[in-house]
Formats: structure tokens, sequence, C-alpha cells
């Protein structure tokens, strides 16, 4: 846990953080919202102060209520990985800028996040489905997409096809779907 | 024609099989009869056009030699490969596998011919059938013995660089007619190639002309007589490189393969072949590989020359004098070997019954009979010691052929052509300047 | 009996296909979607598509590449993925902690223990287990052997994708050695299923020191000595030389890593930049090469064989005693909560970023692959080469699909 690097980024980042910075481990994380990607990542990336030129990860994660894009970063200015959160993006209609200007090796990362979750990354120049066939039409990481195994695991839910647009249409109750504090 | 048709139909098929062959029974009873009947004319006929008949009895033969040629050289190159690669590599069927080839002919023979939708069917047929004549027919010209030859041509090394040239057409038109993007990548590539080093080949063997005087591939055999310096080899030794290098490439071997480069484009010009038509393409690439090899041992090596004058053995008995003795000879010789061979095996080992030894006796003899008659023929037959020569010179290129292909990677399309042009072209042209200033100057000196 | 007779066959030879057969043209059926499909998808004067794969002798398992062509010359690529997808993510969401092991083992099949280690390494920060010390050995010394065998096995890929039957067959001599090995160590010979949540599987047994002693003396002669069949080939060298050339700084904005990043000058391992197990205890150099090329990347793995021979060494050397698990309940319940964690695979950062939401499966397993990322970059390496040069550069940067397609 590097408190230095932690002070610093509050100070420098303070009014754009939506959450306290956290800390566990090896690992710093800070949270903000999708409209602050750009600007966050940018300071990130081209400040000599934190010179996080290096993306380790791009993912994205359906908590059950929000979804959210999750960019690892590594800098030689500390031990840490900072994970940046964008939060809050809504189940709906997820949308986030691309950081394919920083990365262009973001793009497929993306892509992925996009093919898995629906999340919409804007300025991204090939967002296509990258796993999934072209024609397909759900989001298969998204908790609300159900395995056969999990319709029998869920009470009272008969086994639906795989396939199935956003919402099932033999859904079960919104509180099934399991969840995480976001 | 409804009436024959309608008859045709109405025939069961062990019928039709009967009618079939009456039908053939009678067109060759005819056919002998008419041979009888004409028998002198067609015989002054033959008499008359003896170079023609000459030609295409050497075509059948040559034809029918290839197939045996083939299978041995893929099983060659299926084997060594396999050495180098420290694999086992074929070793089930026949002794060490050696069937293996065959049974690959037969499969190919077996499979389903297939013609893809779009192709455009007859150039797609004819295609395989002009690439292995083209191979087939350069056999025509090579001498592998004295007085083994299908023809004497003054200018037979003219004819081979003309025919083995037409193979390329084939090539091209099977990459051109298969209907595929691959094939016709690999028809380009291989007409490119083999255009480009078709120039180096040529211009590499002019030095070696200038010297022998002669286009004859028999006169320059026999120009080679003698020792192994004799050998052009070491009068063009630079003209040999760019020969060698050349005639692999234009034999489409590693690392000139690119017309069939499968780790880039499938099987260039064969993808959409199948069956025998594939078959017909993968053994000439086989016999192409004979052919190179036996012309490199005809220009350079001496061709069927021993590499040293050998000892003429003359026999201390003719077997003819022996008289009726001989045909005595011949009955018993046999059983009494056999049994002599088979003897220590029933003596020593006491659990084999009788018949056993006796079939590895027959064996044994077997082998030393056949050893006997072919050193007795090696000796005393002079083509029998020139093929053997030929042979095996012929072989060791085979060899380097094939360990060629289990080292080298594969060269790039550019770097093949540029290799082509902007050096074997310019040091063919060196070697035979320089070849035809040296002449000039020991004929000067000489006078 | 009736329905299924009259059924339409595809072998029914009365059935016309409505569709006019012609060249397979690899455009899909539909108005391009993004910038980028439009833009590849349009022809310019003079050039084709070309189909590569998903059945193709030379594309590393089930990839597809369509090629833009000019003649011989490579316009543009583009690289289509996804049908080895086997949305293991979602399995694991779907499996318990232990499980989640053997399901991301078949991912990176030439290295699978770097597989199991990262996502074990994420359980165990979430878990705040401290891993046996003797365990976090027998890790690295089982993943170095396994490096050794990814890269010995690439090695003879390369030179098979240019056309050379023999290095292939010598490097499998290598890695079959090291896998048997690993296999009398962990019981499986290629998905081995060995990293536990706090330590390994089964302590060093006798049959794996003896065969590692054995080959241990023979190994950097014996890897030498393969490869000089390569090495010093003038048509291999000339081929690669100067072919798919990147620099550092395009290097990292493609998020490269690993060998191929290292190949272009920087010296970025994830063992040195952000040091997990032993890593820091155990001396060792990070080889890096200035040129960025196919052949600085071909070069550079021989150099890390020769480096993770020293770290075996030392793991021999060093190997404590002590347990080989740490105390952990069966059942594993972590508190909710996320963590990251990152190995250096032989192809590059191998991480894996776990959430928990307090049961016995993770809310989320995200697998970052390594030949993912590098796949991506193929396009922009081998624009104005030959068709050639494609296998080459793809096979230089070590793709293998069931790690991109998960």
């Amino acid at each position: 846990m590097d408190r230095v690097f932690r002070r610093r980024l509050e100070a420098r980042l303070g009014p754009k953080l939506t959450g306290p910075v956290r800390q566990r481990h090896d690992e710093t994380e800070i949270r903000i919202g999708a409209a602050g990607v750009t600007d966050v990542l940018r300071t990130l990336h081209d400040d000599p102060e934190f010179r996080f030129t290096f993306l380790a990860d791009l993912a994205g994660v359906d908590t059950g209520t929000v979804m959210q894009v999750v960019y690892h970063l590594w800098s030689d200015v500390t031990p840490d990985w900072l994970r940046v959160i964008a939060d809050g993006l809504s189940r709906d209609d997820p949308r986030v800028p691309s950081v394919t200007f920083l990365w262009q090796g973001a793009e497929w990362q993306e892509r992925e996040a996009y093919d898995m979750f629906g999340i919409t990354f804007e300025g991204n120049r090939d967002l296509r489905r990258i796993y999934m066939p072209p024609e397909y039409t759900s989001f298969p990481l998204r908790k609300d997409f159900y395995l056969p195994d999990d319709a029998a695991r869920s009470p009272g839910a008969g086994i639906r096809h795989m396939e199935q647009v956003h919402v099932p249409r033999s859904a079960p109750p919104a509180t099934s779907i399991r969840r995480i504090r976001a | 024609m409804t009436f024959v048709a309608r008859t045709w139909n109405r025939l069961t098929i062990p019928g039709r099989v009967l009618l079939g062959l009456f039908l053939l029974g009678g067109l060759l009873t005819g056919a002998l009869i008419a041979l009888i009947i004409f028998s002198e004319p067609i015989l002054e006929l033959l008499g008359a056009n003896l170079p023609l008949v000459r030609f295409v009895g050497a075509a059948t033969v040559v034809l029918l030699m290839t197939i045996p040629t083939a299978f041995l050289i893929i099983y060659m190159e299926m084997k060594i490969i396999a050495l180098m690669n420290l694999r086992l590599g074929p070793d089930r069927v026949g002794p060490f596998g050696s069937l293996l080839s065959v049974v690959h002919g037969l499969k190919v023979l077996m499979k389903e011919d297939f013609t893809p939708t779009g192709a455009d069917a007859p150039v797609f047929t004819l295609a395989p059938v002009v690439t292995y004549l083209a191979s087939v027919m350069t056999l025509l010209v090579i001498p592998f013995a004295p007085g083994l030859f299908g023809q004497d041509m003054n200018i037979a090394l003219l004819y081979f660089f003309a025919i083995s040239g037409l193979g390329v057409v084939g090539l091209l038109m099977g990459g051109w007619s298969s209907f595929n993007k691959y094939s016709l990548l690999g028809g380009l590539r291989s007409a490119a190639q083999v255009i480009s080093y078709e120039v180096p080949l040529v211009l590499s063997v002019v030095g070696l002309l200038i010297l022998a005087g002669t286009m004859s591939l028999n006169q320059l055999v026999l120009n080679q007589a003698g020792w192994f310096t004799d050998w052009y080899i070491w009068q063009q030794p630079l003209g040999f490189l760019i020969f060698f290098i050349a005639a692999t490439a234009e034999a489409n071997r590693t690392p000139f393969d690119l017309t069939e480069a499968d780790s880039e484009i499938v099987a260039g010009f064969a993808t959409e072949y199948s069956g025998m038509r594939f078959g017909f393409f993968f053994f000439a690439e086989y016999v192409n590989v004979f052919i190179v090899s036996a012309l490199t041992v005809t220009l350079f090596f001496g061709g069927w020359n021993a590499p040293f004058p050998f000892p003429e053995i003359a026999l201390a008995f003719d077997p003819g004098s022996l008289g009726i003795a001989l045909l005595i000879l011949v009955a018993v010789v046999p059983v009494v070997g056999t049994l002599i061979l088979a003897m220590p095996f029933y003596l020593l080992r006491s659990s084999m019954p009788f018949w056993q030894a006796l079939v590895i006796g027959f064996v044994l003899f077997n082998i030393v009979a056949v050893a006997a008659v072919l050193g007795w023929a090696f000796v005393s037959l002079e083509w029998v010691a020139g093929l053997l020569w030929f042979m095996l010179k012929t072989y060791t290129f085979v060899f380097i052929f094939v360990w060629m292909r289990g080292t080298l990677p594969r060269v790039r399309i550019d770097q093949l052509m540029g290799f082509a042009w902007k050096w074997l072209l310019p040091a063919s042209l060196l070697n035979l300047f320089v070849t035809a200033g040296a002449v000039v100057l020991v004929r000067e000196l000489g006078a | 009996m009736t329905a299924t007779s009259s059924r339409p066959s595809a072998d029914d030879p009365r059935i016309t296909l409505d569709q006019e057969l012609g060249i397979f043209e690899p455009v899909p059926p539909y108005p391009p979607r993004t910038e980028r499909e439009a833009e590849f998808y349009t022809l310019g004067d003079g050039q084709m598509f070309i189909n590569m794969g998903p059945q193709h002798p030379s594309t590393h398992g089930v990839l597809r590449l369509v090629l833009k062509l000019e003649g011989e010359q490579v316009v543009d690529l583009d690289p289509v993925v996804g049908y080895l997808h086997r949305g293991v993510e979602k399995l694991c969401e779907n499996a318990d902690y232990h499980h989640t092991i053997s399901q991301v083992d078949p991912l990176e099949y030439i290295s699978a223990l770097f597989n199991e280690w990262a996502p074990v390494m994420a359980y165990e920060k979430l878990l705040d287990v401290e891993v046996p010390r003797r365990a976090e050995y027998i890790r690295v010394l089982s993943a170095e052997l396994n490096r050794i065998a990814s890269h010995a096995l690439f090695m003879g890929w390369m030179a098979l994708d240019l056309g050379g039957l023999t290095p292939i067959l010598w490097s499998f001599i290598e890695r079959d050695e090291i896998v048997e090995m690993l296999g009398a160590l962990t019981g499986q010979r290629m998905l081995f299923n060995y990293f536990r949540i706090g330590g390994v599987n089964g302590d060093l047994n006798h049959d794996f020191m003896s065969r590692l002693g054995d080959w241990m003396t023979r190994a950097t002669d014996q890897i030498e000595a393969n490869l000089t069949l390569l090495n010093t080939n003038e048509i291999f060298v000339r081929r690669m030389r100067g072919l798919g050339t990147i620099d550092g700084q395009t290097a990292l904005q493609m998020c490269w890593t690993g060998p191929n990043l290292r190949a272009t000058g920087l010296p970025f391992d994830i063992r040195r930049a952000h040091p997990f197990s032993v890593y820091q205890e155990l001396d060792f150099d990070i080889p890096t090469r200035i040129e960025g090329d196919c052949l600085a990347r071909y070069l550079l793995r021989l150099d890390e064989i020769k480096q993770s021979l020293r770290i075996i060494d030392q793991c021999l050397h060093r190997m404590p005693d002590g347990p080989i698990m740490a105390k952990l309940p069966r059942l594993i319940r972590p508190r909710p909560g996320r963590a990251y964690a990152a190995v250096e695979s032989p192809r590059g950062q191998y991480a894996a970023y776990a959430i928990s939401d307090g049961t016995d499966q993770p809310f989320r397993l995200r697998i970052h692959d390594p030949s993912f990322i590098h796949l991506q970059s193929v396009g922009q390496l081998v624009q104005g080469q030959l068709i050639a040069d494609t296998m080459a550069v793809m096979a230089s940067l070590d793709p293998v699909m069931g790690g991109v397609d998960k």
C-alpha cells in the first residue's frame, strides 16, 4: 500500500473522484464517473507525476445494478496497481468514452467488453462483436443472462433458451439476479 | 439408336458384362487375324519408320518407369526426413515401410476425383496430364547406360529444356482453372519462378557446351569417360552450382517450393485437386527430382561412367561351354543350395520345424543367387555396370534434394526473384564469358 | 418414416442452391457497422480479399484472417476470432473457487501453469492468505520449466511457418522431456491443474527430481544445439530480419507485454516491474533487444530460456523446507472485494481480476490474455509485406488461440 501515492491521487484528481480512494494489498482503487474517464486517464497517462503509460487490463463488470468499466494501470512511480473504476453506468444503455486515443491496444479489449456486456465505447472505431457471431443479440456476461445450470439453480425458473434479447421474456423477478454492492 | 438403347436397358448387369466381354473378344480376334494377314506390310512399315517406333516404344517404357521411380523417391523422402527429424517414419507396410508409397498411390487412385463447381473442367482435367507428360518426355533423352537411352538426339539438351519448360504450363492451367484464389496465386508464382530460373539454368550450361562442342547428352557422357577428374564438374564448378540451384527452383523443391507453400497458400496450384489428378501432380514433382538429378549427373558427373577406369575382369569360364551339364546344374544347385543354407538353422535351433528352416534357406539362396547373377552381369555386361553407376550417382543427388528439404526453410517470393535476376544471371554470364575466353585462349596458345 | 425421408438432404442432387456459386468472398453479408469495417471491406483498384482460416495449415489453431491483397502484397488484414470461444469467464462465475482453477487451465494450453497462477494469486489476495515459501518456490520452479517448454515449442513453430520441417520436431524433444517431468510432478502432461489456493497440489517427488537433475545437466547445450539449424541459417535470418518491426512506444500503446515488448528494447517484465511470488529473492536478468523485429522476438526467447534455467538452478538450491499448503477451510468464502493479480507468462502479462461477493463462487473473474492483445496488432505489422510474411509475423508474436478466444 502506497500512502504517499494515495495522497497524491487525492490532491490531483480530488474533484473528479466519486468515491474514496481504497487500498488493499498492492492495489489502489479510485472511482470516477463515465464523464471523467477521458480527463482522468489522460492526466494519469501524460502527467509526469504519474506516468501511467501501461494499460494492464480493461474489463467490463456487471454488478447486477450498474455497469462498470475497470482499468488497471501500471507506472514506475508506484509499486501498486492502479485500478480506475468508471462507475454508475446504466444497465440499459451503458456508455463510456473510449481510451483508444491513449492506448490503441484497448481497441479489442473494448470490443470484448462490448460483446460481453453491451457497453458502448464512444470513439472506438471498430466496435463490433468479437467472440460472438455478428447476428447474436444478447450479452453473455451480464448477470441476467442465464446458463441452463443457473436456471436449474434458481427456484421456480424453468430452463430458458440460451440466447435471448436483453431482458429474457420469462425473466425471473429482479431480486434473483446475483448482485454485489457496487 | 432407340433399339440399341432399349436393348441395353433391358439387359441385366451380368448380361451387360457378358455382352461387353463378347464384343471385346470379337474385336481382339479380328485384330489378331488382321495382324496375321497383314504381317508383312506391317513389319515393313515398322522397319521403314524405325526411329518413330523406337520413340514410341521408349516413351512407353519411360512412362512405365516413372511410377516405380516416383514411389521409390517418395519413400526415400518420407524415411530420410523422418530420420532427420528423429522420427521413425513409415515402418508398417512392407520391410521398413518401403511399400507405404505404393499404398499411397493406391489411396490416391481410390479417392474421389472431385471437380469444384465453377472450375474450367477441361483445362482442370488436362493440367495434371500436361505437367506429368512434360516430366516424363524429358526422360527420353537421358542416357542411362551405354546403349540404354530413348533417343540420341544431337539437340538433346535443347529438347530437354524445351520440354521441361512445358511443365509450368500445366501448373498455370491448374492454378487458373481451379476457381480458387490460392490456386491462382500458386499458379502465378510457379510461372514467375520457373520462367525466371529458366534463364540462368540454360545459361549455366552454355559454358559446358562450348567446352564439349556438342548438345547430345550421349556424346557429353562419352566425353567424360576415364577418371573422375575428366568430369565436367572440375572445369565448370560455377556452372554446376548455378545449374543445381536453378534446377532446384525448376523442380519446385525446398527452399524454392513457393508454389505449394503450405504455410502460406495451402497447396498452391494443387489446392482444389484430389484423387488421381492430384496424384499426377504429386508424381510429377518426384519424377522431376529424379530427372533433375539425372541431368546433373549426366552433365557434370560423368553420367554412366565409373569414377575410375574399371578393371576388366575376364570370367574364368564360359557357362555355355558346359553343354548339357549346365541344365543339370540349374536343376541341382537350387535344391542343394537351399538344403545347405537351411541346415545350420535346423541343426542349431532345436525349436525350429524343418519346413521353417527350408523357407529361410530358400530365401537366403535366392539372395545369394540374385547377388551372384548381378555380379556376373555387372562384370560381363557393360550396360548393367553403367546403369548401376548412373543410378548410384543420381540417387546421391536425390538424397541431397531430400536433405535440403529436411533442413532449409522456404525463401520469400521477392528474395527468390531477386536471387535469380541479381545473382544467378550475372554469375552464369560470367561463367559463360570466362569459359569462352579460356577456350579461345587455349586454342590461340595451342596454335 | 415418411417425415424423415421427405426431409431435404444436402446430398440430394435435385436440390438447387438458390445462391449462385462463385468464389467465396469473405465479405460479411450485412452493411458495415463500424468505421473500420467499412474501410476494410471496401476494395480499391486491383485489390482482392483472400480468406485464411479457420482451417488453414498454419494459423495456430482456429484463427481466421481476412487479407486484403494487392497482388502478393498485403494491404490490410482483419483477424476474426471467436471460433474457440468457450465462455470460460461465465463458467467461472458459476463454479466454486477451487473449480475455476481447472476451468482456466485450458486457456493458454501451451503454458497452462501460468493460467492457474494468476487466478490463484488473485484469490489469495481476496482471502488474505499467506502462501508457504516452499510452495512459492515450487510454483516458480514448475512455472519456469513450463516457460522453457513453451519457448522451445515457439521456436520450432516459427521455423515451421517459414517452411522448415525439422526444427519443430527437434524442439518437441525438449518440450516432451519437460512435459514428462511436469507430468511426474503434477499428474498430467498438459493441463496440470497443480496450483491450489494457498499452495500447490503435491510436493516434489523423486521421479520429478531425478528427471529434472538428469535434464539440467544437458539442457543448455541441447537447446542451443537444436537451434543452430535455424540461428545460423542464412535463409531464415534474412527472412526474419527487419520484418514486422515495431518501436517501443507504439508497442506500449498497443498494450504489448512480455518477450514481444522486450524485443523493442523496453525491459518491462512483471517479474521485476511488479514482483510477485519469490522472484524478488532470485537473481536473473531481463534480456532485451532493440531491433523490435521478428528475429529479435525469436532470439530473445532463446535468452529467456537461459535465464529460466538460471532461475530453476537457484530454486533448486534455495528450496526451503516446510508445508506446501496454507491452512484454509475446504469451503472458501472470501470477504466481498476485488483483487487483481498478474504474472509474467511466456507470452506476456497474464492477469486475473476477481470480484468476490461473499459466496463460494467468484462474482466475476476477468482473464487478461496477452495473446489476445498481441494478435490485434498483426494487421499493423504486416501492412505492405507479402503473404508469406503474414504467417511469419503472426507466429513471431506467439499467439495461442485457446487464450485469445477464452
